[in-house]
């Protein structure tokens, strides 16, 4: 006997994403999710724009790791509420683990809630978690060619950080290839410089997220 | 390696819809890929081979239909086709106006159940 589903396989995660979505409208609180391959400096932007925010908005923080809390406790030390989820190999965060920590945050008290996913530069990009907008890192030192190796990232994302742009005089990297190949995936992408350790750019970023916030 | 949880998802609205229905076992599932989907098939039919084990759908094949990325071009007006999982431009004129058609497909598409 034949049988007819036509059933999209991820429509069970984007309907958590959906719910998760409803319960941080709810709470009045943003939230983004923040994407990039390990080592890009996810933990350092978070540092940065959480030290940049301190006192005018309050912050939240969900951290997605394969395993340990190193990240977890450097957010903890800037006195923000955090929560780790360890995926315990899972590649990416989906809508249910969001689902499981959001009784665990205090979202009301919360203008915006971080999101850090698992360090890849594929998965996380195709799982929806209910989040209000998708930003990725791409530090510079990882080259030009990643745009159209990893496309489905750029396409997804709303914003993209280039991270460790102080290391530019010492590579070999195109930025004007990873700005064209990029807008050329998706045009609305809004890029950054940046420099998570010497805080340059950083200005610019909190800027952009304060107009989403408020 | 997330082509594990999308083996789950697949099996789960396998089941699913056929306990619904009344029926026993599956022997064939049929599922649209789209080659922008990031799942690589292999990988897909290794996860399904070992979470099948212990359901309804121990006995049942997978099998998969890619779908290439295709889009038509507002400039030219033209459909097109590509080989790549993305575009970045219209293949046949160049131009960037164009809109992604298929290629991002994660289906069940039909089964076969007893």
């Amino acid at each position: 006997m034949k049988v007819k589903v036509v059933t999209n396989i991820l429509e069970a995660n984007d309907r958590i994403a959906a719910e998760n979505k409803k319960i941080f409208d709810e709470a009045d609180v943003y939230v983004m999710n923040i994407m990039s391959g390990p080592g890009a400096g996810k933990t350092s932007l978070l540092e940065r724009t959480i030290k940049e925010f301190s006192g005018r908005i309050k912050i939240g923080v969900i951290e997605g790791d394969i395993a340990g809390t190193d990240d977890a406790q450097r957010i903890e030390k800037l006195g923000v509420p955090v929560i780790q989820i360890n995926t315990g190999g899972g590649c990416h965060l989906d809508a249910n683990m969001i689902r499981e920590v959001t009784d665990d945050l205090p979202l009301k008290d919360l203008d915006l809630l971080i999101i850090e996913n698992v360090g890849n530069l594929v998965c996380p990009a195709e799982f929806k978690l209910g989040e209000d907008m998708k930003v990725m890192l791409l530090s510079i030192a990882e080259g030009h060619d990643k745009p159209l190796k990893y496309p489905l990232m750029f396409q997804e994302s709303s914003a993209l950080i280039l991270n460790k742009i102080d290391l530019l005089p010492y590579t070999n990297v195109d930025l004007e290839k990873i700005r064209k190949d990029s807008l050329s995936l998706n045009p609305k992408l809004k890029i950054f410089e940046v420099s998570c350790k010497t805080g340059q750019g950083i200005q610019e970023w909190t800027n952009w997220v304060q107009t989403l916030v408020k | 390696m997330h082509e594990v949880s999308i083996a789950q998802g697949l099996l789960e609205i396998a089941i699913d819809n056929c306990s619904k229905q009344g029926y026993k076992g599956i022997e064939l599932i049929k599922v649209k890929i789209g080659r922008a989907s990031g799942v690589v098939p292999d990988s897909l039919l290794f996860a399904f081979e070992v979470l099948k084990v212990g359901t309804i759908a121990e006995k049942a094949v997978l099998t998969i239909e890619e779908i290439p990325v295709s889009g038509f071009c507002t400039k030219c007006n033209k459909n097109f086709t590509v080989e790549e999982a993305f575009v970045i431009s219209c293949p046949l004129c160049g131009a960037t106006s164009f809109r992604i058609e298929t290629g991002r497909e994660l289906n069940v598409d039909e089964m076969e159940v007893n």
